[in-house]
Order: structure tokens, then sequence, then C-alpha cells
């Protein structure tokens, strides 16, 4: 019983951080309709720029970094939004180049760090005690419960913002209708500024807390695959859906780890994945997938 | 300086490139799907080519069709439950699919696992590659002049409006994916038979992601453009050894680049014929530019564009 | 206009990319005069496994630039010529390729990746040059699954096999441990050997593996795996990759409370795995190529240290001795024809940092190699507060 709660919490602790990448990317998908393979990039980014608060500037205390790497990365999604998606967006171009030119803003990413920063990995030095909570058996890392707390605040700050204030309004108006919404008055541009800032920081967040945990290295990009496959089994563009989708996934991937085969964990996950597509082609709590043409 | 052992290598791997890249296009650029797992593809025609020559003695030629049916089989399966959704869940699913099978070449002793596959027979060579790769660009230029190629191309234009002309979009979607993972299973084939050994992590994401480059770098909708892209990425690079890690970053910038000045690429919907016949009015003085009747399809968006 | 320009745009940006490589390497091929022997050199200088390779070359470089100094071989001075393979197979073939056909080398060092080494088989064999690996331990390299020996590959690092064995047999024998969990990389071929091998070897001399778990590189979180290791409570934990996952999977273990001992392989020292994890590896058992206390070790770590300012991987030290056994087997070919070479590779012996070097001929890996067994123990000298202890050369009896 002891080995299945600790399997539990672990799935719970993989399935948060999932969580937080998940919601910036679904944030924006909401909005553009695109996958945004980019995410990936600012995340590692807030990672490496978490890193450089601590390290470069002394007795940084562990909230003013994180705000910085969250600012900073918001900063970096936001000039990335300008810079590859808005000429597409003022052309009404295809989804198919939105997702190139993410994938090409990704790689780009991905492979600048490597050659200005370096392929070694780095880490960040100790903020928090890794002396883990224990229960009998069980343990709980202090890094999880603090990014738990974390994760929970920013997704409830988020989730005030779309809910509660006008910005928040329009966000919602533009991701039933982006058109409509704008002959109603709403600024497009200045809603998806305001959505890639957030994601970005969001993501910001993510990555520094995924350095802490782990370490820092140009590819984490590569873990919000992951993510991603979180984000499509909550249902692309629901925000409940891309937290729900990443808790399932850590705890699948968790228990399918644990009880049936370590060395098949990512196949069982995405043999869940096409279960799910099968039976509920839009995810557990998409919204509708259809194109409008 | 270049001896022909050095470029008859560099050749050969054009030629596998380009089996894969012409695949790509044909699904990415032809009918507007976006693939992260054709690295699994090539893995798939690489290792049940390389089992059947190396384990069973077949002949090449017969290991390199085994492959692409398997890997035709495999993009069946995928695409039947993923091509009836939106494009997105059809990206995920094939990243999913990707990693899956090196997941799996990796856990099989049978394929050799993380270990790899040695000691298979070198028997791919540059003539082999030559018209592997002509018939390749031939069936495919075929392809897309016919009727099935240009019901593709509608279906990238128009999802919807070429639903209501009665044009069966999943049909013809799974065909073309199907077709795709054959090219991609060929081009894995000679491959493995050039290098005369596998592992699972020669066939990353990454390995994908530098096939599609290829396609959009040539242009989207141009069997000429894949031809060009996949000889200058694979070329280029190998002359200049030393310039290496700069390349992907500059690659990223360059992808992101093209998309938003020039979607369709160097060559963009124009095939070396027009280029041709573009050609031959200049020499001959001709006065009308643009024979834009005699172009076939370009990627068209809409709103106003340059 | 605009098509014609953004077009002009996109091929200048994809010649730029092209030349800004072309310098540096331009002239070397074509000067070569009768008195230099060229060495070539592939490894990965960019990609993962870009810190090895740099300092792989690196080492190389100075060491051909002491034997130059001190006379070079049969007269003549070395010349290095290096490419980059990235790490990737296809790359690697080219390089050789390249090396063999336009520099005309009589003999290459390196790679560091064990499928590099078993890919550019083919393009040795065709161009008769002969290649000494550094640190590629698949078996495949040097001999064929059918036994057979590969007339071109040699190798100066022990195989996977052995280095599974050796720690296999030394958690039985000398550990005392009756029981061991095996947590390894699915996607690692080093990690796959290895893990064979120590099962073997361990279930031979009476022990149980009580938990065989996998996980794929590029994972970061391995406490579903280390979860059910734990339950299965082991004597010993195997951890046979490289030291970021080490790193990762020994705190993550501690956290978990095991305090089973923890043992690695020659992919473990690094600095970097002390700052990170020194807490959490306290007291483990690493299987490595030597022992960096021996004097002709530390004479090395020493003049690159001074050289480029950090100290080396064991890199350094591999591709030292693979320098030396060159060079004793050009000296004994008389000349620098490839071909000779190849052929008296096996038939010199050298005093390496590593060991003793004789490869035999029926495998042209190192003969009677013995592995030493080191101890991450608690330092008051070292900066990062944990070095290596040396704890006694151990072989396998079979």
């Amino acid at each position: 019983m002891s080995v299945f709660i600790q399997q539990f919490i672990n799935g719970l602790s993989i399935g948060s951080i999932y969580a937080l990448m998940a919601v910036g990317y679904s944030l924006v998908y909401s909005i553009l309709n695109f996958s945004n393979f980019a995410h990936g990039g600012v995340i590692m980014l807030g990672a490496y720029f978490g890193l450089y608060a601590v390290t470069l500037i002394g007795g940084m205390p562990f909230l003013g970094a994180l705000i910085i790497a969250a600012l900073l990365a918001g900063l970096v999604a936001v000039v990335l939004e300008k810079i590859a998606y808005r000429p597409l967006r003022k052309r009404n171009a295809p989804g198919l180049y939105f997702i190139i030119s993410a994938m090409g803003a990704s790689i780009f990413l991905e492979n600048l760090v490597i050659v200005t920063i370096g392929p070694t990995f780095r880490t960040y030095p100790q903020m928090i005690s890794r002396e883990p909570f224990t229960f009998g058996s069980i343990s709980i890392s202090r890094i999880d419960v603090l990014m738990f707390v974390i994760a929970a605040i920013s997704l409830v700050l988020l989730v005030f913002i779309i809910e509660k204030t006008k910005v928040g309004l329009a966000i919602r108006a533009c991701s039933y209708s982006a058109k409509g919404s704008n002959l109603m008055g709403v600024n497009v541009n200045r809603i998806i500024f305001v959505i890639f800032l957030l994601g970005g920081m969001l993501a910001g967040v993510a990555g520094m807390l995924f350095g802490m945990k782990y370490t820092v290295y140009p590819q984490i990009g590569v873990i919000t695959n992951k993510s991603f496959v979180a984000a499509v089994f909550g249902g692309l563009g629901s925000l409940p859906g891309a937290v729900i989708g990443s808790i399932l996934l850590g705890l699948i991937e968790t228990f399918g780890a644990g009880y049936i085969a370590s060395n098949y964990r990512d196949l069982i996950a995405f043999s869940l994945l096409i279960v799910v597509l099968v039976i509920k082609p839009s995810g557990i709590m998409g919204k509708i997938t259809e194109d409008k043409a | 300086m270049f001896s022909w052992f050095y470029i008859e290598g560099i050749l050969i791997l054009v030629g596998v490139n380009l089996m894969v890249v012409l695949g790509l296009s044909l699904l990415t650029g032809f009918t507007g799907l976006f693939s992260f797992g054709h690295a699994g593809f090539m893995a798939i025609g690489a290792y049940v080519s390389a089992i059947c020559t190396l384990h069973y003695h077949m002949p090449f030629l017969v290991a390199m069709v085994l492959g692409a049916v398997v890997a035709m089989i495999m993009s069946f399966l995928i695409g039947y439950f993923t091509l009836g959704l939106k494009g997105d869940y059809f990206c995920i699913a094939t990243l999913g699919f990707g990693e899956s099978v090196r997941l799996i070449f990796d856990n099989l002793d049978f394929f050799g696992g993380a270990r790899g596959l040695s000691s298979i027979p070198m028997v791919t060579t540059f003539e082999m590659v030559l018209v592997i790769c002509f018939l390749a660009v031939v069936a495919m230029v075929l392809l897309i002049h016919s009727r099935h190629g240009r019901n593709m191309i509608a279906i990238r234009e128009e999802e919807l409006a070429s639903q209501a002309i009665g044009i069966n979009v999943f049909r013809y979607k799974m065909i073309s994916f199907a077709i795709s993972a054959a090219y991609a299973a060929i081009g894995g084939a000679l491959y493995a038979h050039y290098l005369g050994y596998l592992q699972p992590l020669m066939f990353q994401l990454t390995k994908s992601t530098e096939l599609t480059i290829m396609v959009i770098f040539g242009g989207l909708g141009s069997i000429g453009g894949s031809v060009i892209g996949a000889f200058f990425l694979t070329f280029i690079p190998e002359l200049f050894r030393a310039f290496a890690s700069w390349r992907l970053v500059f690659y990223g910038a360059a992808v992101i680049l093209v998309m938003i000045t020039r979607p369709q690429g160097l060559m963009g919907g124009m095939e070396l014929t027009d280029v041709a016949k573009w050609a031959k009015r200049k020499l001959s003085g001709g006065k009308g530019k643009k024979g834009k009747k005699n172009e076939p399809p370009v990627l068209q968006e809409e709103g106003e564009s340059a | 206009m605009k098509k014609l320009l953004s077009v002009l745009l996109v091929l200048i940006l994809v010649f730029s990319m092209a030349a800004c490589g072309s310098s540096g390497e331009e002239g070397a091929a074509e000067e070569t005069g009768s008195d230099v022997i060229k060495v070539g050199w592939i490894g990965a200088l960019t990609g993962d496994q870009a810190p090895w390779g740099t300092c792989e070359s690196q080492a190389l470089q100075m060491y051909i630039d002491q034997q130059n100094e001190a006379g070079g071989v049969l007269g003549k001075k070395l010349e290095l010529v290096k490419y980059d393979t990235k790490g990737d197979a296809n790359e690697s073939v080219n390089a050789v390729k390249r090396l063999i056909a336009n520099d005309k080398v009589c003999a290459i060092l390196g790679p560091n990746a064990s499928a590099a080494a078993i890919a550019i088989k083919g393009a040795l064999n065709e161009g008769k040059v002969p290649d000494i690996a550094t640190v590629a331990t698949n078996p495949a390299i040097t001999v064929n699954t059918d036994g057979s020996v590969n007339a071109f590959n040699f190798r100066v690092c022990f195989t996977d096999p052995y280095q599974g064995a050796v720690a296999g047999g030394y958690a039985a024998d000398e550990l005392g441990a009756k029981t061991a969990a095996v947590l390894y990389d699915v996607a690692s071929d080093y990690s796959q050997g290895f893990t064979q091998f120590f099962v073997e070897t361990f279930e031979a001399k009476g022990g149980k593996v009580v938990a065989q778990e996998g996980f794929k590189s590029g994972d970061t979180d391995f406490r579903p795996q280390l979860t059910k290791i734990k339950e299965a409570d082991p004597d010993v934990i195997l951890m046979p990759y490289f030291y970021k996952e080490v790193a990762l999977s020994a705190n993550q273990a501690r956290d978990l409370g095991i305090d089973a001992i923890l043992m690695g392989g020659d992919g473990w020292p690094s600095d970097t795995l002390f700052e990170m994890a020194g807490d959490a590896i306290n007291g483990s058992y690493v299987v490595n190529h030597f022992d960096y206390n021996d004097p002709a070790a530390s004479e090395v770590t020493a003049a690159y240290t001074e050289e480029y300012g950090t100290a080396p991987e064991i890199n350094a030290y591999m591709v030292h001795d693979a320098f030396q056994v060159l060079i004793a087997a050009i000296e004994k070919a008389g000349s620098a024809d490839s071909e000779a070479i190849a052929a008296a590779l096996t038939q010199v012996e050298v005093a390496g940092v590593t060991g003793t070097i004789k490869l035999g001929e029926d495998t042209h890996d190192p003969v009677g190699k013995e592995a030493a067994i080191q101890q991450i123990v608690p330092s008051d000298s070292a900066a990062d507060g944990y070095e290596y202890k040396f704890v006694m050369r151990y072989t396998p009896e079979n």
C-alpha cells in the first residue's frame, strides 16, 4: 500500500510539471488554434534565466529569481510572436505555416543556447533543503511541495485574469471567435500580446522550477513534448483540460512504469493517447475542433 | 581535391534523404499534413530490410519492398485513428509514433536493442541509389499530376470545400500518408545497407525535423524543390565540416524567414520544367514574362500577398 | 521583384551558412611533404558528446606537439587532421572517407561513440586504414557477431561485457552483495551491454538480481522505477549510464530513502557529478579504466590542466594510450604505410597510463587489462568535497 501511495505522489509530482508546461501551450492554442511548438524553447530559456538570476546576482532570493525568469520568458514569447507569427497572421496564412514557423523557432532557440552557452548541463545552487518530508516509508520532496503550491497559485491567478478581468473577457471572446471580437471592437493584436505574455511567463515559471528540481540543459524542450501530449489528452485549447490531462499523464506514466514495464514507459503513455483520441477525439475536455472555414 | 571515394558516400546520403524528403513533400507540401514521425518510418524500413537480408538472406530489393510494406501497414494504423481529426492531433500522434518506434527497437533484442544491429550486408551502391531515386521522382511526378494528386492538392487548399465536391478527404489523406511512409522506409532500407550498422539513436526526432526542413527549403508543393532541398542541405554542410554547431541555429532562423517571407520556399509551386521554360523564353527574348497559365497550383493564401 | 529578393535572401543564407565553416580547414590537405606523417582524429566536437570529444582532440593535439618536440617519429613530424562527427554515425563515415581519400592519413584515432566506431568499419576496410577507438566499448566494434575480427578496427579500452563482468564480480565477491538491482537506459548501447553482463556475472556468482528497471535517455524523473527498486530492497544498485542521469537518479534514490550501495562505470567520473550529487553518491563504487593517483596518470592530468586550464575527462588518458600504441606501431612498421601499421598494431606492447596495452591478434582489444575499482569518498582537499579513492585492481575470473 505504501508503495502505491508513493507512486501516486510520484505521479502527481511529474504531472504537476507537465501541467505548468501544458497550460501555457493550451492558452495559445485556445486563441490561435495552432500548436505552439516553440513553447518548449521558451521554457528552456526560462530555466536559464532563472539560473543566471540566481548565480549572477548575489543574494537573489528564490521568489525574485522566479519573477525575473517569468518576465524575461514572457518577453521572449512576445518577441517570438511578433517575429514568427504576426506576419503570418496578417496574411491569414494556413495553420500549417504556423506550425512550421513554431518548429523553426524551437530549433533556433535550442541550438542558439547550445552554441552560445554550451551543451553541458548546469545546476541551480541549492536553495531549498533536499531533506524530504517523510511519513513512514513515504517521502515527499520539498521542491515538489513548493512546485505544487506555485503551480496552483499561477493557475489560480491565470483563471482569475481570464474569468474576472476585462482583458480576460476579451480573451474569452477571442477564443470563441477572433474575427467576431474584432468586429465588436476588441483589439485582437493586444489580446494576442497578452496571451503570449501570460503563456511565456508560465513557461518561465515552469522552466525555473524544472531546472531546480532536475537540471538545466538545452534539450529541456524535449520534455515539453510530453506536455503537448498531456494537453491533447485533456483536450486542446481547454485550460482545465490541460491540467487534468497533465496530472493523468503523470499518473499513467508512473503506474505504467511501476506496475507494467518501466522500459516501455513512454509507449504506454502514447498508446493511451491514441485510445483517448479514438474514444473521444477532442480529448477529455476539448473544445470543438472543427476547422472554421 | 575531393576524390570520388568521398563524394560517392555523400551522394548516397543525398539519395537516402531525397527518398524521405519526397515522401514528406507529398504529405506536407501537397496534402498539407505535418509529420514529426517520419524518422520512425525510416527506422521501420531500415530495420525490417536489414533483418531480412541479414537473417533470412533475402535479396536486397525484396527486403526493401518488405520494409516499405510494413511501414505502410503502420501508417494505415496510425492514420486510421488520427487522420480524421484536426491536423494538430495528427502532429502529436506522429510525434508519439516516432518516439515509440525508437523505444520498441531499443527494447527488442531481436533487432539488436540499443546496442544496434551490425554486420548488415553493405550492398547499397551509388548506381542503385541513382536508379531508385530516379524512379521515385518519376513516380511522384506522375502521381501529383494524376487525378489523385490533384485531389490531394485540393485538400491542402480547402479541406471543407474538397469534401463538399465529393473528394473523400480521409481516403486521400490516408493514401498520401501511406505513400510517404513507404518512401521513407525505402530511404531507410538504402541507409541501412549503406552504413552496415543500425542503432535506434539514429532515428531521433531531430532527424524527422531536419528532413522536414529540407522540404520547406526546397519549397512546399514542388518536387523539383524537394530534390534541390535534399541535395543542398545534405551536401553543403558536408563540404564544410567544421561549420557544424551554427548550422541548426541558421536552419531554425531560416525556416521562420522562409515562412514569413516566402512560404513557397526556393521553388515554391514551380517545377524544374517551369524554370526551363522560363529560361527558354528569356533566351529567345519572348515577351511574356510570366507564364501563369503553365504553373501548377501554388499554395494560395487568403488575403492579399505580395 | 519582392519574390526575387526573398529568393536571393534565402540563397545568401544557405551559402553564408556554408561559408561559415570553410575557415581553418582549407590548405592543410595539399601541402603534404613526405616529411610529415598525418594522423586523423574523429569525434564529437559539437552535440551532446562534445565535452568528451573536445577534451580528447585537445589532449591528442598536446601529445602530438610533445612528440614533435621530441623529434617526431621515424624522423618525421606528425600532423593532426581532425573532423567533427557530432556524435553521429553517418557523419563519422563521411569524415573517415575524407580523412582517407583527401587527407591521406596513415591511421585514425577515435571516435568516442560506439555507433560511430562500428559504422566506419566499411570505410576503413575499403581504404585499408586502421582506426584505434578510445572509449568506444561496444564489443561489435572489433569482433563481429560471427566471431571474425574486423581487420582495421582496434581499441585501447575494455568492452561493455568486461566492465559489466567486473562490476558484477566485484559486487558479489568483494562487497558480498546477495541481491542487486539495475536501473538502466534502454536507449543507450553502453547501458544495455553493461547491464546484461553485470546480471550474468552477478547471478553466476550466486547473487540475485531483484529488479531491473529501464528509462529512456532524456528522462529526468526516475522515481517510479526507484520506488519499485526500493520495494525489492537490494544490497547494491547498479547505475550504468552517464553522470547527468546518475546525479539525478542518485539524488532521487536517496530522497526516497534508499540506502543501498550504488555502483557505476566509466560514465560516472566528472566533477559535475560531485557538485550535483556528492552526498548521494558518497561511498559508491566505480569501475574505471585506471587509477587517477597513478604517477603516470597524474602527469597527464597536470600537463593537460596546465595547457587548457581545466581538468581532463577520461578521454585524455585513453587517447594518450591509443597514441602511444600508434607511435610504437609506426616505429615497428618502419614506415607510415597504413597497412603495415595495421599489421604492427597487435605486435607492440606499450606501458600506457591506463596500464600495459597489448592488443590481441584475434580480438583487437587490449589483452589482460585490469579494471580499477574506485570508491567515492569525502575529501578535505578537493574543491567539490569528494574524490575517487583507489580501492583495488580487479579482474573477474571466469
